[in-house]
């Protein structure tokens, strides 16, 4: 058998003087390419597949041939198929303490496999992702996937992916990624619970996922305390606060209880302005002449170019109590859907704008 | 047209409005201004003394009389322009809108966001002007061969909004952050905080009128026919221009400002003539008064209750949204010219070529776009073809997807195929019809209103809505016999419905707005194998069967009165076959969504190819619509890589520009 294997030339010549032979030849091919798996490498048997392919356009090119070897072209078809879908079944399993390799799809779960110290595989709109969660930021080597609502299967699925997290947002895809890879979906928006209790509970199950409990306590312990620390140097009579983002020159996104800034707000012993509804994200979309607050008007990058020209010269923005008290503070870009990270920058950067802002307060009452 | 009485002025429409206007704003101060009257709620939470007071009237002085102004200001200029445009094309339907003045406008202004924000601090106005007549351009030679008669106009206008809609939707899908203030934008918020718009209106507007009352005189004899109107000294073809150039201006800046404001301009010039304004003088004084009170007062009406709403309605939506229901109600009342004597030609133009060797090579294509479907694709490291390594990758992903694109496109095509011949329009489809709108309308507010959307479900909403589309369409056009232009109009007005709808979620910046627009756009992304294939036996079930509708379908083109003498009970076989256009088209928008253009472009195809019989022209078709589908899907996987853009989406672009060149001939 081994030699009528690797004898292709005299196997050929054999065929086509013995056309009759038919059923025999493509029984050699079978076994041909078994055995060449057999011997390990998809390669191999892919080229005695090739091998057999030439063969067989030869065979059929012999005119007395044809019949005989139109019967036998399913026989061929399940050759390549078995071929195939035996040389895919090839995933690697990870050990009970490996990292898995993971792909995210929602910006949120990115960002809490980031600050446990994972680099994702892959993630989802990675350029988006750069513009609006900013930090922290991807490394080169991620994957980008596409789309969040529509990731590439195929390319995920030739990531050897063994874990792909994601959020209810993007529910209607994960049938058909389970197919790639055991889907996790985790609920970080829910009205329901506490907004800071939902974090934490994101984190460490992502933690448990990627075998990387520890780390996860470690943030789920470093994050607060650092929000605590600030907290004690806040003064305690720092008036409230109304966090917006501007959308256009006359909308401004204002978020209020069930968003990250809010939640945030209250952990810093501060109060939320904001008591109007809100969607279930925390925000609710307003003109400008509703940002009526006694206290600090804070408002989070980015402002979109459209919107620069109001803080200059409109006269109802200069008239809100905010703007004539001087009591509006203006932070960096910080991901308004974010994860502890970005939970603990937007108080970092906040803490940083209240205690310049009073600073300069102090200082105009000294003169 | 009608006018409902003989002694009827518009002023008894405007003057309630008037009231209500007054009322509501009074009610509105009360509330901005306590110092009128002691009203128990402000704006002013939490502020005391002089402060609320400065507060208070910082507000209504810089936010709700602009506001208002500004209601009636756009709301007077989208009237005139409507008056203008109705008047120059002799067209009772024209308006901004409806001739993808203002969606060319949109498409203007996005293109610059995203590509060169410079531009709009330069003067959005003109980004927008360029937008709108560039569209309404394509608009015009879409309908020159007709000599831009009205329905002809009309359907070009549909067709480019569809298509601009399509362009503007793949933007969204792929910016969907960029956007949040657009979207707003978009769905006509009327919000303000400054004199400036209406200080940049106002004077334009005034221009804009004095300038038509200039041309009042000659503009009402083009009521008479062009070669009278000529003896009389006029210069038709200039006076034309010039007006449309003004009501096109003048849109423009509206629209720049205060973002797309749906059916003002076709309802205000239309109403106040069913309300007795007869000449065109006082049209032209009624239109922008009533228009400017229309809008006016939805929006204070919106002001007042906005609280009580789930959600931001922007006004220009709504009015979009109250529009719709009013084309419906004007359309049985319409007189329309018959203009469809181009059409038998085109639809029965005799075989040039040899159609079993057509069959074959489209057949040679389709195997060939599936193979490159099916084996060739991009990955991280290039291009590759997957013969061997791939092959479960192939099974899991591909061949659902190529499979419910085929089904999809077969469908449609079939349905598009048997619309046009039905209605002897070569620009009728299943997307012209609304049903394909009908059934969208239906997975949004599915997908709005349920916490948890499944397969199951959305099917069970998309054949629901697609039925319920169907029995208005039925019922609204029983009386005339299903006469094809009126069917057409009133899948206009349905198609009209869903456009404001659409803009109000998006203007929300829900974040579930990306799957929404991901499906609506029409993606194979979700399909499983065994919807895939279900789809595809479906349609091959559906290609089996046309043997037994060719008679009907080879007769009607002929005309109804041939058809009838022929003995073909004309009526109950147009309801039949509507019916059977509904199945098919719900079956293939909950696949491909309502925008793809394979229904309108697959028939056509077909027909230039040299099908022109029934069989052949409706098998011919599928397999066209098939190719189609297949290649914008495997296009839509690869050309963006690896971000993947709709099929249905991809399917709109590649065939509506192709339409859209193709049609001029017809």
């Amino acid at each position: 058998m081994t030699s009528a294997m690797y004898n292709n030339n005299q196997l050929r010549l054999w065929s086509l003087k013995n056309t009759s032979h038919a059923n025999r030849l493509f029984g050699y091919m079978a076994l041909k390419v078994c055995t060449a798996k057999c011997h390990g490498s998809n390669f191999s048997a892919m080229l005695v597949f090739l091998d057999n392919l030439l063969l067989s356009v030869r065979y059929f090119g012999h005119p007395q041939a044809r019949v005989r070897g139109f019967l036998l072209l399913p026989f061929f078809f399940l050759t390549f198929v078995s071929l195939n879908v035996d040389a895919s079944v090839s995933i690697p399993s990870h050990s009970q303490n490996e990292t898995p390799r993971v792909a995210a799809i929602d910006w949120t779960l990115v960002e809490t496999l980031m600050s446990l110290g994972i680099v994702p595989v892959a993630a989802a709109q990675i350029r988006d992702y750069q513009a609006w969660v900013v930090e922290p930021s991807l490394p080169e080597q991620v994957v980008d996937i596409g789309l969040r609502a529509q990731p590439n299967r195929e390319l995920a699925a030739s990531l050897n992916l063994d874990l792909v997290l994601t959020s209810p947002l993007y529910g209607a895809i994960e049938p058909t990624l389970s197919q790639i890879a055991s889907v996790q979906t985790l609920t970080t928006y829910n009205p329901e619970n506490d907004f800071w209790q939902n974090l934490v509970e994101t984190t460490r199950r992502v933690g448990e996922l990627t075998n990387h409990s520890a780390e996860a306590e470690a943030v789920i312990e470093h994050h607060p305390r650092q929000i605590d620390q600030m907290k004690e140097k806040i003064a305690t009579d720092t008036p409230p606060l109304l966090v917006v983002q501007f959308i256009d020159d006359r909308h401004v996104r204002a978020y209020g209880k069930g968003s990250l800034y809010d939640m945030v707000i209250n952990r810093l012993g501060l109060q939320n302005a904001w008591k109007g509804e809100t969607n279930m994200w925390g925000y609710t979309t307003v003109g400008i002449e509703e940002l009526i607050t006694e206290g600090y008007l804070v408002i989070v990058d980015p402002v979109p170019m459209s919107a620069e020209g109001v803080f200059d010269n409109n006269r109802l923005w200069q008239a809100l109590p905010a703007v004539r008290h001087d009591r509006v503070l203006s932070l960096p870009a910080v991901w308004s859907f974010g994860a502890l990270p970005s939970a603990v920058r937007f108080a970092d950067e906040l803490y940083q704008a209240l205690t310049d802002q009073h600073a300069t307060e102090l200082g105009l009452k000294n003169l | 047209m009608i006018s409902l009485h003989r002694r009827a002025s518009p002023a008894y429409i405007c003057l309630p409005l008037v009231i209500i206007c007054v009322v509501i704003t009074f009610n509105l101060l009360k509330q901005t201004l306590p110092d009128v009257s002691q009203g128990a709620f402000d704006f002013s939470v939490g502020l005391s003394g002089p402060e609320a007071k400065a507060m208070s009237t910082a507000v209504f002085q810089f936010s709700v009389l602009p506001r208002m102004t500004i209601a009636l200001l756009v709301g007077a200029a989208l009237g005139l322009a409507g008056v203008l445009m109705q008047q120059v094309l002799r067209n009772p339907i024209a308006s901004p809108t409806t001739l993808g003045v203002a969606s060319g406008a949109q498409l203007g202004l996005l293109l610059a966001t995203l590509f060169a924000p410079r531009l709009l601090a330069f003067g959005s106005e003109w980004v927008a002007l360029a937008g709108g007549v560039i569209s309404l351009l394509i608009v015009f030679s879409l309908s020159w061969h007709r000599r831009l008669a009205p329905v002809a106009v009309v359907l070009a206008g549909l067709v480019v909004n569809l298509y601009i809609g399509a362009l503007s939707t793949v933007l969204i899908l792929f910016h969907q952050e960029e956007f949040r203030g657009l979207m707003i934008w978009a769905a006509g918020s009327l919000a303000q905080n400054s004199w400036s718009d209406t200080l940049h209106l106002l004077p334009r507007l005034v221009v804009v009128a004095i300038l038509a009352g200039l041309m009042a005189r000659p503009l009402g004899l083009l009521e008479l026919d062009e070669s009278s109107a000529s003896s009389l000294g006029i210069s038709v073809r200039k006076l034309r221009l010039m007006v449309l150039g003004l009501s096109v201006f003048i849109t423009a800046s509206a629209v720049s400002l205060v973002g797309i404001v749906g059916f003002v301009g076709l309802a205000a010039p239309v109403i106040v003539k069913l309300m007795g304004a007869r000449t065109l003088a006082q049209r032209l004084l009624w239109a922008p008064v009533f228009g400017g009170l229309l809008l006016l007062t939805t929006d204070l009406f919106l002001l007042q209750y906005s609280a009580q709403l789930p959600s931001m309605v922007p006004t220009g939506a709504m009015t979009g949204l109250l529009g719709a229901p009013l084309l419906l109600w004007l359309i049985p009342r319409l007189s329309l010219k018959s203009t469809a004597p181009s059409t038998s030609k085109t639809t029965l133009q005799t075989a040039r070529k040899p159609t079993s060797r057509m069959f074959l090579w489209l057949l040679v294509l389709l195997t060939t776009a599936s193979i490159l479907a099916l084996f060739v694709t991009q990955s991280i490291g290039g291009w590759v073809f997957n013969g061997t390594g791939q092959w479960e990758s192939i099974v899991t992903w591909r061949i659902p997807r190529v499979l419910a694109a085929a089904g999809a496109g077969v469908l449609l095509a079939l349905a598009g195929a048997t619309i046009q011949r039905m209605t002897g329009n070569p620009m009728a489809s299943p997307e012209v019809l609304g049903i394909s709108s009908g059934t969208a309308i239906g997975l949004i507010v599915t997908i709005y209103s349920s916490a948890n959307v499944t397969a199951p479900l959305l099917i069970l909403a998309g054949a629901t809505s697609a039925v319920i589309t169907l029995a208005v369409l039925i019922l609204l056009n029983r009386r005339t016999g299903f006469q094809s232009e009126r069917l057409l109009l009133t899948g206009i007005a349905i198609a009209a419905l869903f456009e404001p709808l659409r803009s109000i979620f998006l203007a929300n910046g829900d974040p579930r707005i990306q799957q929404v627009i991901a499906w609506m756009s029409g993606s194979t992304y979700y399909v499983d194998f065994s919807t895939g294939l279900s789809a595809l036996i479906f349609a091959v079930m559906m290609v089996a069967l046309i043997p037994l509708v060719t008679r009907w379908l080879d007769l009607l083109p002929l005309g109804r009165n041939v058809a009838l003498g022929l003995g073909l009970s004309v009526d109950r076989v147009r309801l039949i076959l509507l019916a059977l256009v509904a199945i098919l088209t719900a079956f293939a928008t909950l696949i491909v969504g309502p925008l793809s253009f394979a229904g309108l472009l697959a028939p056509h195809v077909a027909r230039m190819l040299g099908f022109s019989k029934a069989l052949p022209h409706l098998v011919g078709s599928a397999i066209v619509g098939a190719l189609l589908m297949i290649s914008a899907d495997w296009l839509g996987r690869q050309v963006l890589f690896p971000q993947e853009i709709p099929a249905g989406l991809v399917a709109a672009l590649l065939g509506g520009a192709y339409f859209m060149w193709g049609l001029r001939r017809y």
